[in-house]
């Protein structure tokens, strides 16, 4: 079977038959949101990844590239989200070489959309695609089972209740470029101090019809103070009870040197 | 003739070892290891028999036969009969013409059989992972032992 493994599937359940407890779900945490303004789209998100209750990343990156002007912002399972944008990338540049013309933002998610119901819901890949083309602004989200939303604001991800507070309360039809990356911070905030699962800084990418800017750490609330108190011990700490200085031309006393000629009995490497 | 667009279910319930190909000609119904490996047999493969009674792999196995299914009969509904006949003919001549030893890496679709696909301009993940790794690679006699039905 090419792509998935089925493999071990049988083995699996015939262990558990015999009384294996099946590996527990696990839950992932991330907020993730974009936002249509006058003349593009702004997408956000924060950067903590875990594994369980562990922080295994502080400082990863949520937002994908997929095509200059198309970028994707990704919850679920990170691996799945990094590989499926990855695959939609490659599979929408060669569509658009095919075609000769610019990639859709609406070819982008049907492709993302045919291919995650396609496994159903096996790849764990919550998406939120925004883009620039020729027809126009565009902003989707993506579910892991293939159904989408069209929306002029949307969040996704466990802090998606959070951040949507936010929009809820704030957002306004017409926003400049200013407002909707401010707006699109301060959802991402709520998620980060409101949800576990989210935190550490803001990632921004903000896309126009001329150019797609993206703001790597727009705003960082979770910056390491340094330690109050230093356990570095001074220079001097420790006594000097003793000390002997051997020089190099003088170090045939003790070892035996010798010498070896340059360029010859060179070992042979690859080069 | 239907317009489905999804495989319906039709995962098995069961799943037996035992009508496998991979069994030693002296001793049927026992997995030969030693002759294919801990993997599921690359004439298995092949030949699209599933090697797990997971309900994603039967619904996978039988995306693209839907799909190409669901084709024909919109082109059938259109233009009549022989526009169907006509392509899987086309892709029956292909397909003939076009075998490589699965020593050589089999499995992969020919240029020709993409194109009259219409998925010559793509590539997804099947076409790189093809899952050959963990498979034991069959000699040439032995496939063509099997191909003239010799064994």
């Amino acid at each position: 079977m090419p792509g998935f493994d089925f493999s071990n599937y049988n083995r699996n359940a015939a262990l558990h038959a015999q009384g294996m407890p099946l590996p527990k779900a696990t839950s992932t945490g991330t907020t993730i949101v974009g936002c249509i303004f006058d003349g593009g789209v702004v997408i956000a998100a924060d950067t903590r990844a875990t594994s369980g209750p562990i922080v295994a990343d502080k400082n990863c990156e949520k937002l994908h590239y997929i095509a200059p002007q198309i970028w994707c912002a990704g919850a679920g399972t990170a691996a799945d989200t990094e590989f499926t944008t990855a695959l939609i990338s490659s599979q929408l540049e060669l569509h658009a070489m095919s075609t000769g013309r610019k990639p859709r933002v609406v070819t982008c998610m049907t492709m993302l959309k045919q291919h995650l119901f396609r496994y159903q819901g096996h790849i764990g890949a919550y998406l939120v695609v925004a883009g620039v083309d020729p027809t126009g602004t565009h902003l989707f989200t993506v579910h892991a089972h293939g159904s989408t939303d069209k929306l002029p604001y949307v969040t996704m991800g466990s802090g998606s209740l959070a951040a949507m507070s936010v929009f809820e309360s704030k957002w306004k039809a017409e926003l400049t470029q200013e407002e909707a990356v401010e707006l699109a911070s301060q959802a991402i905030l709520a998620g980060i101090w409101n949800d576990l699962g989210s935190g550490s800084n803001v990632d921004v990418a903000v896309i126009t019809p001329e150019k797609t800017t993206l703001k790597r750490n727009l705003i960082k609330p979770n910056e390491k103070v340094p330690k109050q108190q230093s356990y570095k011990f001074a220079r001097g700490t420790t006594a000097v009870l003793n000390e002997k200085i051997i020089k190099k031309s003088e170090i045939g006393r003790y070892v035996s040197v010798q010498e070896v000629p340059l360029e010859s009995d060179k070992m042979e490497v690859d080069s | 003739m239907s317009l489905r667009i999804v495989p319906e279910n039709s995962q098995a319930t069961s799943f037996s070892h035992a009508n496998r190909t991979t069994s030693a000609p002296s001793a049927p119904g026992v997995h030969d290891t030693l002759r294919h490996g801990v993997a599921q047999s690359p004439f298995d493969a092949a030949a699209g028999k599933p090697s797990s009674a997971h309900p994603l792999e039967a619904r996978l196995k039988s995306w693209e036969a839907t799909q190409e299914s669901l084709r024909m009969e919109t082109l059938r509904r259109t233009y009549g009969i022989a526009e169907p006949v006509r392509r899987g003919m086309e892709l029956k001549i292909v397909r003939d013409g076009e075998w490589r030893p699965l020593a050589l890496g089999g499995g992969l679709p020919s240029v020709h059989e993409d194109i009259l696909k219409g998925r010559e301009d793509m590539i997804s993940w099947e076409d790189v992972f093809t899952g050959d790794e963990m498979r034991g690679v069959p000699g040439v006699h032995d496939e063509m032992e099997r191909k003239l039905k010799m064994q």
